[in-house]
């Protein structure tokens, strides 16, 4: 039949656009962007102790945003790549943002040799030696970085390496000027 | 020097590959013969200088060259030399490389095959493979460059994944799934060559037989030596996941294997055409589809760092390739032949027909299960993955049905049977099959897949033998020979045939193995203190003592060594351990595997406590697990066995005249 | 044709159940609380493996979350609230098994409509039209080889 043969031309966009905007769409998209369930949630609370030896609760840290940042000494070349925003958020904004980093899955000493390496900014390190509290986070793997309004929401999650353009949007929302 | 000689090799490479296609496309235009010959003749090139550039890694890689990234980030100054030449496929860049290497080898090698013949079709074959390699060639002069320097130069790498230094199988296992990848775009040029030239007759599937068979023993190759490798040397127990990665490798020889059954089909019948080419055209894509999505960073496990700048290039190769493949496939549709349903439903035309469909059913739900994170992502603003008890539950009736066809398919007459063919044929096969299901449940098995699989297979076996026993026959009888000669010669007269039934064999063995394997297998994890032991099934496991010491056969990783002993079925010492490797914070797991053809016992470290001596130990008993890769070297074998060439009769024309003996067939020698 | 009806008809209706049975059996439910425990690990993603469970994986964050399942147990909760708390934190993803109906209807469904089309195709489509190439015919392609061969022979 004519018609028919003329029909099938319709197969390509048919087939291809729907595919190509699948993939182009996947692309664009961070895989590594998935929402968290904890987002407009109350912080879960951690206790324990930090690298330096001292206690270090999240409750007395409350009162201020927080910037809450998972990492190892492992996990390279990410947590290094990041690594000069959060030295750089923490100068900046010295006073009105506190950064909690909680070390993952790693040992006090591999820990105090990549901040040997990278730069020491001065920021507690929670040590989370049975897994805990990365299990209340639903931290999937380093380096991931939790955004903390002064009421100890969670705006935002964030998972991957910091950029500094996701370091001042974030700040932004939080109410932070650059 | 040596990297630059190799971004350079990897330059002219592409120029090389363009300058060949263009040189193709108008031999092909033109009918042109010295161009073809020129073009063929830049590939050659092409492919030396991929082994230019290769080699260029490969000595980077052994001298430790940290001026180039990816030795940087893929190389240790302690990193054996061994390691360092498989290094060379251990990240993005290099197994780019490394594919380039092959691709340009399978094309440089088809065209030299037919350098004089098949004029109509090999420029349009040439022009498809050197687009192919051209693409990878220009991947890796722009988004990823495997030899792109860094500064400063680090005095010391990072050194290759624990997990490719744990076991000298990585230097086998990617190879022989790249050679299959690779390979596969041999069948898709010819199908390309064959509907741009119009020749959509016979002849190009003739050709394509054995440079579709060859890629697709070195995938199932490789893909069951990756399982055995999960299994032997992961640690958890299992062999198959459903990984983005496996179901990278599955999916083309999924469509591989439906195509080659379709083809013959429209090999022998004319019919078919449109599937056939439509599944070649399919596989050549899922082979690019599958490193998207592996490579590309599109479907993550969560922490896949690999999304780089190659994923758009990907992306926009796969398109080109679908709008392509697509567009020559229906543009040519008129000359496809009508498409008609075959004449009889109980042919194997049919069978071949659902086994099509039931084909695309599983390449269908893979495919789903694997992107699914990016639907719920497009659709939903969710994330939701799907894990092995999704893809079980939704393949496990498909496969089971494609094994049925396998049994049936080969039974049935071309273009019909009658009723009481089919009742011949099957009589024998179904009350095997019944005996074996009775047996089955006889001993105790409830789960409804074991007990279907035994009957399947046992269906699917006995039709096979059948087979043998009835050619082998005709043979005693008309020849005189003994029974088993005669079953050999009938097989080594009729390869294609003999070898075919042979690898359904394998498969059956397969899964009854996977079926009894994954729902028998028992399992028990304890917490031990020195001296304890645990029972599973008929075994006993003591644990004796924890060793942590250097490994002997490299220093630098620290093994913790669960000492046991066993006894049981199977007795003897034992020792389960975990590695520690300098660059990984992950312990690597070395479980400890005895094997016996009714079943293994495998012995996992979770944890050891080196202070108190206590560890978590997991102990499975997992029946028939051997019987997988005993099938899967069957399989193999027999394809091989199959595509093995034949000692080829050759019709010898005696003038009328001078014949004095009537016989003009003359066997000639291989 | 219709002597063969009734056992085509047999191999479809034995199909269908068989599928439809295997979908829908459900594996028997879990009695000690060891069994609930490591059902529930089965059913849960590793965050930081590939495609491993929680019950399969050796990472740190796999024990974690196993060592969680223990507990909350023990504290008395069910499975369906143990499941549930890590949703609360992990997202749907954690879950192996998606609980979307339709991640389950989908491939079913598509397979049903893609044999449906094929039965439906082998049993009406063959009535063909009349006028259409018989398929003994010499095709256009084996026309045009013949051709150029003969072509071929004669230079």
């Amino acid at each position: 039949m004519p018609t028919l043969r003329a029909w099938r031309w319709l197969a390509i966009p048919v087939l291809v656009v729907p595919v190509g905007w699948l993939l182009f769409t996947g692309l664009g998209r961070d895989p590594r962007d998935i929402a968290s369930p904890l987002v407009g949630e109350p912080m879960p609370a951690f206790a324990g102790t930090s690298l330096e030896g001292q206690p270090l609760t999240s409750a007395e840290l409350a009162g201020t945003p927080m910037v809450i940042n998972f990492w190892a000494g492992w996990c390279l070349p990410a947590c290094a790549d990041e690594h000069p925003v959060l030295l750089d958020a923490a100068e900046r904004h010295a006073g009105e943002l506190q950064l909690v980093g909680v070390l993952y899955q790693d040992t006090p000493e591999s820990a105090r040799g990549f901040l040997a390496r990278y730069g020491d900014g001065g920021w507690p390190t929670l040590l989370d030696g049975g897994g805990e509290v990365a299990v209340d986070y639903g931290v999937t793997g380093p380096p991931e970085t939790f955004f903390v309004d002064g009421d100890g929401i969670v705006r935002a999650r964030h998972i991957g390496p910091l950029t500094q353009q996701v370091m001042d949007d974030q700040l932004a929302a939080l109410g932070l000027a650059s | 020097m040596i990297p630059t000689l190799g971004h350079v090799a990897v330059v002219v490479g592409l120029a090389l590959a363009l300058g060949a296609a263009a040189a193709f496309a108008l031999a092909g235009a033109r009918g042109d013969r010295a161009l073809f010959g020129l073009g063929r003749r830049a590939m050659t090139v092409a492919f030396a200088l991929a082994a230019v550039a290769c080699a260029a890694m490969i000595i980077s890689l052994l001298t430790h060259d940290f001026s180039v990234l990816y030795v940087a980030r893929n190389n240790a100054t302690t990193t054996p030399p061994f390691y360092s030449v498989i290094s060379l496929w251990a990240a993005l860049e290099g197994s780019i490389l490394f594919w380039t290497l092959l691709a340009s080898g399978w094309a440089a090698l088809v065209l030299h095959r037919y350098r004089s013949r098949l004029p109509a079709l090999m420029p349009w074959v040439g022009l498809t493979l050197a687009l192919g390699v051209a693409f990878f060639f220009a991947v890796m002069v722009w988004p990823g460059d495997p030899f792109v320097r860094t500064t400063p130069v680090g005095s010391e790498g990072n050194g290759p994944n624990a997990l490719l230094q744990n076991h000298p199988f990585m230097g086998l296992h990617p190879p022989l799934l790249y050679l299959g990848y690779t390979g596969l775009a041999v069948p898709f040029a010819f199908g390309v060559g064959a509907l741009v030239s119009r020749r959509t007759d016979t002849e190009w599937l003739g050709v394509v037989r054995r440079w579709t068979l060859v890629p697709w023993i070195f995938l199932t190759a490789g893909i069951v030596a990756g399982a055995w490798w999960s299994y032997e040397v992961l640690g958890w127990g299992g062999y198959w996941a459903w990984d983005p990665v496996e179901n990278a490798a599955l999916l083309p020889w999924l469509t591989a294997t439906a195509f080659i059954h379709s083809s013959m089909v429209a090999e022998r019948r004319g019919t078919l055409r449109v599937w056939t080419h439509a599944l070649v055209i399919a596989t050549f894509w899922l082979t690019l589809l599958g490193t998207f999505l592996t490579r590309s960073g599109v479907v993550a496990s969560v922490h896949s760092f690999t999304q780089s700048a190659i994923g758009p290039w990907f992306l926009a190769g796969l398109l080109l390739t679908l709008v392509a493949g697509l567009g020559l496939l229906v543009w040519r549709l008129p000359e496809l032949g009508d498409v008609r349903p075959p004449g009889s439903l109980v042919s194997r035309e049919t069978a071949f027909l659902f086994n099509n469909v039931l084909f695309l059913g599983v390449t269908f739900a893979v495919i789903f299960g694997t992107s699914a994170p990016l639907l719920w992502q497009a659709f939903a603003s969710e994330t939701v993955s799907f894990g092995a008890p999704w893809f079980n539950r939704v393949n496990v009736p498909i496969f089971l049905a494609l094994l049925f066809l396998m049994g049936v398919g080969p039974a049935l007459p071309w273009g019909g049977a009658s009723w009481r063919t089919t009742r011949d044929r099957f009589a024998l096969p179904v009350i095997g099959a019944t005996i074996a299901v009775l047996a089955s449940l006889a001993l105790g098995l409830r789960q409804p897949a074991p007990v279907v699989t035994l009957g399947l297979a046992a269906f699917v076996v006995a039709i096979m033998a059948e087979e043998v026993v009835r050619g082998a026959r005709v043979r005693v009888r008309a020849r005189d020979e003994g029974g088993p000669q005669a079953a050999w010669r009938l097989a080594t007269r009729n390869r294609r045939r003999y070898g075919g039934y042979a690898v359904h064999a394998g498969i059956a063995v397969m899964a009854v193995a996977v079926a009894i394997s994954s729902t028998l297998a028992e399992e028990s994890t304890a917490g031990l203190a020195p001296g304890d032991e645990m029972a599973v099934g008929a075994y006993t496991v003591r644990y004796d003592r924890l060793v942590v010491e250097p490994l002997a056969a490299d220093p630098r990783v620290t093994e913790t060594r669960a000492e046991l002993t066993l006894s049981g079925p199977q007795s003897g010492p034992m020792a389960a351990a975990l590695r520690d490797y300098p660059n990984s914070v992950a312990a690597i797991a070395t479980p400890a595997v005895r094997t016996a053809l009714g079943e293994d016992l495998y012995v996992t470290l979770l944890a050891g406590d080196a202070a108190t001596g206590e560890v978590t130990l997991r102990v499975f008993v997992n029946p028939l697990v051997a019987w997988i890769w005993i099938g899967g070297g069957l399989v193999v074998l027999a394809a091989v066995f199959a595509i093995w060439p034949e000692r080829r009769r050759v019709a010898v024309d005696v003038p009328i005249r001078a014949a004095a003996e009537p016989d003009t067939m003359v066997e000639a020698g291989a | 044709m219709s002597r063969l009806a009734v056992p085509l008809a047999a191999v479809a209706l034995a199909v269908l159940v068989g599928l439809a049975a295997f979908v829908l059996v459900q594996p028997a439910a879990p009695r000690t609380a060891a069994e609930q425990a490591q059902r529930l690990a089965a059913g849960l993603r590793c965050p930081d493996c590939e495609a491993l469970s929680v019950a399969e994986s050796r990472t740190a964050a796999a024990a974690a979350i196993r060592a969680e399942i223990d507990e909350q147990l023990a504290a008395g909760r069910t499975p369906d609230e143990v499941r549930q708390s890590f949703v609360a934190r992990y997202g749907e993803w954690i879950l192996l098994e998606p609980a979307d109906a339709l991640a389950w209807w989908l491939p079913a469904i598509a397979l049903g409509a893609g044999l449906a089309v094929l039965g439906g195709w082998l049993l009406v489509g063959r009535a063909a039209p009349p006028g259409s190439q018989p398929s003994g015919a010499i095709s256009e392609s084996d026309r045009r080889r013949a051709r150029d061969e003969a072509e071929a022979l004669d230079a």
